[in-house]
C-alpha cells in the first residue's frame, strides 16, 4: 500500500538506443494504473525499472517516498507477475507460491496458512502437489498471481499476464483480476497491450509510444477526449476513422466537409472552436465507427460503397469505400437494421452515411494534437 | 568520424563499378547470372569489409585515446578537488576506504600495494631490468666457495628473466588498474557523503559478492586459472618468436637466450633453403596446404556422411533406431587413443589387414603401402578420420534433423519435390543455416587435430626432401604436429615451434574472420531465392 | 480407384526395397564400426603369440595378456588417469558452470570484450603453451613421478573456455524465471542454487561426463609432463609405448588388453548416460 513516483526516468541501451524518454508519473496510493502501448513503446521497460530488474539510466523511482534506484528487486517490497507465468517448473504449486515466503524464512505454518489461504482465493487449492507442467494456462495464470499474493507487497506489478491466454480465457480472468484487486486493496501497476484490458482494469490509463507518454488520464477521458491522433486511434475498437478534410467557419459557426458533405460542427465542440479562435484550415477529422449512421441521401451525408460487412452478433460492422476510395468503418447495432435492410447490405450496395458534430474529433494536421485540448 | 565517412564511400565506389540489381532485377536473371553476380558482389564486398575493419580499428584506437585522456583529466581533477583523506589515497591505496569507514576494502587495496612494493623491490625490479637482454652471464666453470670445488656456476636464467619479466609486467598493469580503483573509489565515496547517502559496510559489501556482485564471484577462480594458464603462456610463447630460445641456448644451463627481432619470421618466410634441404617457407607452405585441405576433407566427409547416416536411422519405418544409435555412439564412448592406436596398427606394413591378405588369404604379395606411400597414407588418414568422425556428426545431426519442422516438407511433397529435391531445397540450406558456425570450429578443430594425425601416422611416411633443418617431417603432418615435433626433437628449436604457432593462430583467425563477415551476408541473400 | 490403389501400391514396394537397402547399409556400417572393437577384445585373449597376426580369433584363449597387465605399470597408469578424470571432473565442471552461468545470466560491462578474446585466445594452438607450463610445473615439481597433480591443474585451470554448451543450455532457460526468483527476495546465489542448477541437471551430467572421459584419452600434455618417468604416466602414453617399434611385437595383445580395461568403464558409464550425452552435444551445435 503505497505510492509510486517516477520522476524524469529515463532509460538508455548501449549508450544511444533510448527505450524510454524523461517519464514523470504519480502514481497514487491504491490506484490501478495500466500501461499500454504498441510492442516496443517502452511500457515493459518502464516496469520493469520500478521493479528493479532493469537498470534505471536517469532519473528516480519513489515507492513510499523512498527512492528505490540502487536497491535490489527483493528489497524495494513489490510483487510481480510475469507475462509467461516464469513458474518453477522444478517446484510444485505449493512449493511455487511458498518459495518467497520460505527464502524470509518464514515458519511453515505461516506458510501452509497463507499459501492455503491465497490458494483458496484463487480456486487453485486441488491443484497444490502439482507441478507447473500439468496445469493448464490459465491455472498458471492463478499460481503465478498467487505468487505474488502472498507477498504482502505494496506494489502489485503485473506484465502482460493476460496475453498467453486464449480470448475467453482472458475475458474471464480480466474479470478476476477486477476482483482480485477489490480484495487486495494495493497499488496496482499493469502494463498490456491490449487497449480494451487497459479500459475495463484501469482507474488511469498511461499510453505510451517509443518511449514518450503520450497521454495520462481515466479510461473515459482518453475515450473521449483523446489528446493526440495516436491516442484517438489506440484506444477504442475498431479503430477511430481518421479523415482528412478542411475546417470551414461561417458566421461563426464551424462545418466539416467531408468528402464533398457538408457537416456542422455543434454543440460544446462547436463553442469550444470559437472559443479558442481556431482558423478554419485543413484538420484531421476522426470520427468513431461506432458514431456513423446510415442515413437517406441529403446534404450532409458521404455516399459510399460497401466492401466487406462483418457480421459480430450484437452489431454490424461495415467497411465501406468513399468517393475517393478513403475505406471507412461503420458500426451499427444490429437491432437497428430490418431484415430486408439486412438483406440489402451486400458487397457493392451504395450507402449514405453521416454523423453529427459531437461525434467529431478534431486534429492539427501537422502536430496531430487535439484541436480542443 | 568524417575520416571514417570517406573511407566508407570509398569502398561503396569499388562496389558501385558493379551494377545493383533491384530485387526484382535480380529475379529475372537466369541460374548463371545469379551466380557470376554473387561471386562479384563477394569480391566487391572485400574492400569495403577490409576497409570497416581498418574504420573499426581506427575508431577503437580514438576511443582508447579519448578514454585514457579522460582518466587522466579525471585523475587530476580528483586529486585537486579532493579532501585530505582522498589525497592520501593516493600516495596510500585504500586510506580513504578505511577512513570512511570501509575498512575491508581498505585493507584489500593497501595490502596489494604493499606485496607489490615488497615484490618489486625484493624481484621485480631484477627481472624488469634484465628483461632487455634476457641476461647476461651465463653458465661458467668456476670455484663454488660453499662446496670448495671448482663447478658449474650457474648466473642469469633467460627463461625466468622472459617468464618472471612478463608477470611483472602484468603485476604493474595490475597495480595501475588497482591504483585507479582506488582513485574512483575516493570520488565517487566523497560525492556520496555529500549527496547524504549511506557508503556501503563491509557487510554488505561481502553480501553483496552473492547476489549483484556474484558474478564477480563466479569468474574470478575461472579467470585466475585463464590468465595463468594461458594468457601468460600464450603471451610468453608470442616473445619466445622474437629469441633464439632453442635446445642449445635454453637460457640456463648452456647458453642464455636473447632477443633476435624478427630474425625467425625472416627464416621461416624466407626462400633460401635450410640446412641443404628445401627452405623453410617451402616446408611450411607444403605443410599448411596439406593442413588446410585435411581439415576441408575432414570437415566435410565427416559432416555428409553423418548427415547420411542420421538420416537413413531417422527415415520413417526404419526399425530398430535406437539400437543403430547406440551401435555407433558406443564407438564414441571409447577413448581415441586405443581405437586409434589399435586401427594404426591395424593397417601397418605388418599389421593385421596387411598379414590377412597376405598370408591368410594369399591375396596380395606385397603389404599395401597404407603408411608408406604419401597418397594412400593420406587417404587413410581421412578415411580413418571418417570412421571417427560418423558417430559424433551423426548424433548432432539426429537432432536437428528432427527439429525440422514437419510441415515444410509436407508442403514440399505437395508442391511436387521429390526426395532429392526436398534434401537440397530443405534439409540442406536448413543444416547449414544451424551448423554454420559449428562447421566453422570443427574445420579450425581438424586443421589442429593433433590426435587423429599423431596417433595414427605420427606424421609418417617421412618427407626426406622438407626434412632437415625444420626437423623431420612426413606427409601427413599437420601444422600442429609438426609443432610439436619441432619442440620434442632433437634440436628442440622452441623459438621456431613458436613462430609457427603464430602462423597456426594467424591462418585460424583469417578463415574465422572470413566466415564471420561474409558468410552471413552471403546466406541473406540466398535467402531470397 | 482401381488406379489410385495401383499407386498407392507403387509407392509401398518403393519403399519397401529403399527400406531394405538402408538396412543392409547400417547393417554393413554397424560392423565396420565395431569390428575393430570385437577385435581388441578378441586379440586381449589372445596367448600363443604378442605380436600381430594374420588371423582374428585366437588358437588359444586365456587370460596371460590380462595377467601381463597386472605385473606391469599399468596399475599405476591406470590410478593415475583415474585420479585425474576423479578431480577433473568435479574441479572442471565447477568452473565450467561457473563461467557459463556468469556469461549466461549477468549482463556486465567486459562481458562481450571477455567472450571475444576468449574467442581469440582459442585460436592459438593450445601445444604451444606447453613448453612453458612444463617448465613451470617442474620448477613447481610437479612433473615426471608427480606428473597426476601437474596434470590435473593444467587441465583444470584454463577449462573456463570451455564454456560454449553449457552457456548455450543456460541461455534456454527463461530469464523470466530468474526475475521473478529475484523479485521473489532470492540473492543471485540463491536463484543459481534454489532455481538453475535443479534445472540443469542435464547440463550438469553431460559436463561431468565429458569432463571425466577426456583425460583417459590425453597423450600429448600427459606424454610431456610425465616424459622418462613410468611412474607418472597415465594410460594414454603408457600404452602408446607400448607400440613402439621395439615393444610392439611383445606387447601387441597386451595392448588389446588393456583397451579393454580402459574402455569398459567408460563405455558402460557413458552408455547410461547417453541421453544427456546426446543433449548436451546437440545443444552445443546448434549454439555454435
Amino acid at each position: 500500500m503505497a505510492s509510486v513516483k517516477l520522476t524524469n526516468v529515463k532509460k538508455v541501451y548501449d549508450k544511444n538506443v533510448v527505450a524510454v524518454h524523461d517519464f514523470n508519473l504519480e502514481i497514487n496510493d491504491k490506484e490501478f494504473v495500466v500501461f499500454v502501448g504498441p510492442s516496443g513503446c517502452g511500457k515493459s521497460t518502464t516496469l520493469r525499472m520500478i521493479a528493479g530488474l532493469e537498470e534505471i539510466s536517469e532519473g528516480t523511482v519513489e515507492i513510499d517516498g523512498e527512492v528505490v534506484n540502487d536497491l535490489q528487486p527483493k528489497d524495494r517490497g513489490i510483487a510481480m507477475v510475469f507475462q509467461n507465468y516464469a513458474l518453477y517448473p522444478h517446484m510444485t504449486v505449493y512449493d511455487n507460491i511458498a518459495f518467497s515466503l520460505r527464502l524470509k524464512k518464514t515458519p511453515e505454518d505461516v506458510i501452509y496458512d497463507k499459501v492455503t489461504k491465497a490458494a483458496e482465493t484463487l480456486g487453485i487449492t486441488e491443484y497444490l502437489m502439482r507441478k507447473p507442467r500439468a496445469l493448464s494456462g490459465g491455472q498458471r495464470q492463478r499460481v503465478a498471481i498467487g505468487r505474488a499474493m502472498v507477498r504482502d507487497s505494496k506494489v502489485f506489478l503485473m506484465d502482460e499476464p493476460l496475453s498467453n491466454l486464449d480470448a475467453k480465457l482472458r475475458n474471464q480472468m480480466r474479470a478476476e483480476i477486477i476482483l482480485l484487486r477489490q480484495k487486495l486493496d494495493t497499488t496496482f501497476i499493469y502494463v498490456t497491450h491490449d487497449q480494451t484490458e487497459a479500459m475495463t482494469l484501469a482507474d488511469r490509463i498511461v499510453i505510451m509510444k517509443d518511449g514518450y507518454i503520450m497521454q495520462v488520464g481515466s479510461p473515459d477521458e482518453v475515450f473521449d477526449m483523446p489528446d493526440n491522433l495516436f491516442v484517438a486511434e489506440f484506444i477504442g475498437a475498431p479503430k477511430m476513422n481518421i479523415i482528412k478534410t478542411e475546417l470551414l467557419c461561417e458566421d461563426g459557426r464551424y462545418y466539416v466537409t467531408p468528402f464533398g458533405a457538408k457537416i456542422a460542427v455543434d454543440g460544446d465542440k462547436g463553442e469550444m472552436l470559437s472559443k479558442r479562435g481556431i482558423k478554419a484550415g485543413p484538420v484531421l477529422l476522426g470520427v468513431r465507427p461506432e458514431h456513423i449512421g446510415l442515413s437517406e441521401k441529403s446534404e450532409n451525408s458521404i455516399p459510399c460503397t460497401l466492401v466487406v460487412d462483418e457480421m459480430m452478433g450484437s452489431e454490424l460492422h461495415l467497411h465501406v469505400d468513399t468517393e475517393d476510395g478513403t475505406r471507412l468503418i461503420v458500426r451499427v447495432p444490429t437491432i437497428d437494421i430490418g431484415k430486408e435492410e439486412r438483406k440489402a447490405l451486400v458487397a457493392g450496395a451504395k450507402l449514405y452515411i453521416t454523423f453529427g458534430g459531437k461525434a467529431m474529433h478534431l486534429f492539427n494536421p501537422e502536430t496531430e494534437k487535439n484541436l480542443l485540448t | 568520424m568524417s575520416k571514417n565517412r570517406g573511407s566508407n564511400t570509398g569502398g561503396s565506389r569499388i562496389g558501385s563499378l558493379l551494377k545493383e540489381y533491384s530485387d526484382a532485377g535480380y529475379l529475372r536473371l537466369s541460374k548463371l547470372q545469379k551466380f557470376i553476380y554473387k561471386i562479384l558482389r563477394f569480391f566487391c564486398s572485400i574492400p569495403r569489409a577490409v576497409g570497416g575493419f581498418f574504420v573499426k580499428l581506427g575508431r577503437i584506437v580514438k576511443k582508447a585515446a579519448i578514454s585514457l585522456a579522460d582518466n587522466i583529466k579525471d585523475i587530476g581533477a580528483t586529486f585537486v578537488h579532493g579532501d585530505w583523506k582522498t589525497k592520501t589515497s593516493f600516495f596510500i591505496m585504500g586510506f580513504g576506504n578505511i577512513a570512511r569507514g570501509q575498512v575491508l576494502r581498505g585493507i584489500l587495496f593497501l595490502l596489494f600495494e604493499i606485496v607489490f612494493i615488497v615484490y618489486m623491490i625484493t624481484a621485480g625490479g631484477y627481472w624488469l631490468s634484465m628483461l632487455p637482454s634476457l641476461g647476461k652471464q651465463g653458465p661458467e666453470q668456476g670455484y663454488d666457495p660453499v662446496l670448495d670445488t671448482y663447478t658449474t656456476l650457474y648466473h642469469d636464467n633467460s627463461f625466468k628473466i622472459l617468464l618472471y619479466g612478463v608477470l611483472t609486467i602484468f603485476f604493474i598493469i595490475a597495480l595501475i588498474y588497482t591504483w585507479r580503483l582506488n582513485v574512483e573509489q575516493n570520488k565517487l565515496a566523497e560525492k556520496y557523503l555529500k549527496d547524504g547517502k549511506k557508503l556501503k559496510s563491509d557487510k554488505e559489501d561481502l553480501r553483496s559478492m552473492v547476489d549483484e556482485n556474484f558474478y564477480k564471484t563466479l569468474l574470478a577462480l575461472p579467470l585466475t586459472g585463464i590468465l595463468v594458464f594461458t594468457v601468460m603462456p600464450i603471451v610468453f610463447m608470442i616473445l619466445v618468436a622474437f629469441t633464439n630460445y632453442d635446445g642449445a641456448h635454453n637460457g640456463f644451463s648452456n647458453n642464455l637466450f636473447t632477443w633476435v627481432g624478427l630474425d625467425n619470421f625472416n627464416t621461416l618466410l624466407s626462400w633460401q633453403s635450410a640446412g641443404g634441404g628445401q627452405s623453410y617457407s617451402a616446408t611450411f607452405g607444403e605443410i599448411l596446404a596439406w593442413t588446410l585441405i585435411w581439415a576441408f576433407l575432414a570437415t566435410f566427409t565427416n559432416y555428409f556422411l553423418g548427415m547420411f547416416v542420421a538420416m537413413m536411422i531417422n527415415k520413417r519405418g526404419i526399425k530398430l533406431k535406437k539400437m543403430w544409435r547406440t551401435i555407433l555412439v558406443m564407438t564414441v564412448a571409447i577413448p581415441q587413443f586405443i581405437s586409434l592406436l589399435y586401427v594404426s596398427k591395424m593397417f601397418a606394413k605388418n599389421g593385421l589387414i596387411n598379414l590377412t591378405l597376405k598370408d591368410t588369404l594369399g591375396w596380395i604379395s606385397q603389404p599395401l603401402p597404407f603408411w608408406d606411400d604419401p597418397t594412400w597414407a593420406r587417404v587413410t588418414v581421412i578415411l580413418i578420420n571418417v570412421w571417427i568422425g560418423i558417430p559424433y556428426l551423426m548424433l548432432i545431426t539426429t537432432g536437428i534433423l528432427m527439429n525440422i519442422p514437419a510441415d515444410l516438407y509436407e508442403s514440399a511433397r505437395i508442391d511436387g519435390a521429390n526426395a532429392w529435391q526436398q534434401y537440397t531445397k530443405i534439409t540442406l540450406p536448413y543444416m547449414l543455416f544451424i551448423t554454420g558456425p559449428y562447421l566453422l570450429t570443427s574445420f579450425t578443430g581438424n586443421m589442429n587435430n593433433f590426435n587423429v594425425i599423431y596417433l595414427l601416422t605420427g606424421g609418417a611416411p617421412t618427407n626426406p626432401k622438407a626434412s632437415g633443418a625444420a626437423g623431420s617431417v612426413g606427409y601427413t603432418d599437420l601444422l600442429i604436429t609438426w609443432l610439436f615435433k619441432i619442440t620434442t626433437g632433437a634440436e628442440s628449436q622452441y623459438y621456431l615451434a613458436s613462430v609457427v604457432g603464430i602462423m597456426v593462430f594467424v591462418v585460424v583467425a583469417l578463415i574465422s574472420l572470413i566466415v564471420y563477415n561474409v558468410l552471413p551476408s552471403i546466406k541473406n541473400e540466398e535467402d531470397f531465392q | 480407384m482401381s488406379k489410385s490403389n495401383k499407386h498407392h501400391m507403387g509407392i509401398r514396394t518403393l519403399n519397401r526395397v529403399s527400406n531394405g537397402a538402408i538396412y543392409t547399409l547400417l547393417a554393413i556400417i554397424s560392423i565396420i564400426w565395431l569390428i575393430p572393437f570385437v577385435f581388441i577384445v578378441l586379440q586381449s585373449f589372445r596367448v600363443e603369440n604378442t605380436y600381430q597376426v594374420g588371423y582374428v580369433i585366437p588358437q588359444q584363449w586365456g587370460f596371460q595378456n590380462y595377467i601381463n597387465l597386472w605385473n606391469s605399470d599399468f596399475k599405476r597408469w591406470y590410478l593415475n588417469t583415474f585420479i585425474i578424470a576423479l578431480a577433473a571432473a568435479v574441479l572442471q565442471t565447477v568452473i565450467v558452470l561457473c563461467m557459463s552461468y556468469t556469461l549466461s545470466r549477468f549482463r556486465f560491462k567486459l562481458r562481450g570484450p571477455l567472450m571475444r578474446f576468449m574467442l581469440i585466445l582459442g585460436m592459438f594452438p593450445g601445444m604451444l603453451t606447453m613448453i612453458i607450463l612444463y617448465r613451470v610445473l617442474a620448477d613447481l615439481g610437479l612433473t615426471q613421478a608427480n606428473a597426476v597433480p601437474g596434470l590435473i591443474l593444467v587441465s583444470v585451470a584454463s577449462s573456463g573456455m570451455g564454456y560454449y554448451v553449457s552457456k548455450g543450455f543456460f541461455d534456454t532457460i527463461p530469464k523470466s524465471l530468474d526475475e521473478a526468483a529475484r523479485v521473489d527476495g532470492a540473492t543471485r546465489l540463491q536463484v543459481l542454487t534454489k532455481i538453475i542448477l535443479p534445472l540443469a541437471k542435464p547440463i550438469v551430467i553431460y559436463t561431468i561426463l565429458t569432463a571425466f572421459m577426456g583425460p583417459w584419452g590425453d597423450y600429448v600434455f600427459a606424454r610431456y609432463v610425465a616424459f622418462g618417468t613410468s611412474s607418472g604416466y597415465n594410460v594414454a602414453v603408457g600404452m602408446y609405448s607400448w607400440l613402439t617399434n621395439d615393444q610392439i611385437d611383445r606387447m601387441y595383445t597386451t595392448f588389446c588388453a588393456g583397451g579393454v580395461i580402459v574402455a569398459l568403464p567408460v563405455t558402460i558409464l557413458f552408455l547410461c548416460l547417453q541421453k544427456y550425452y546426446v543433449e548436451g552435444v546437440t545443444g552445443g551445435a546448434v549454439k555454435g
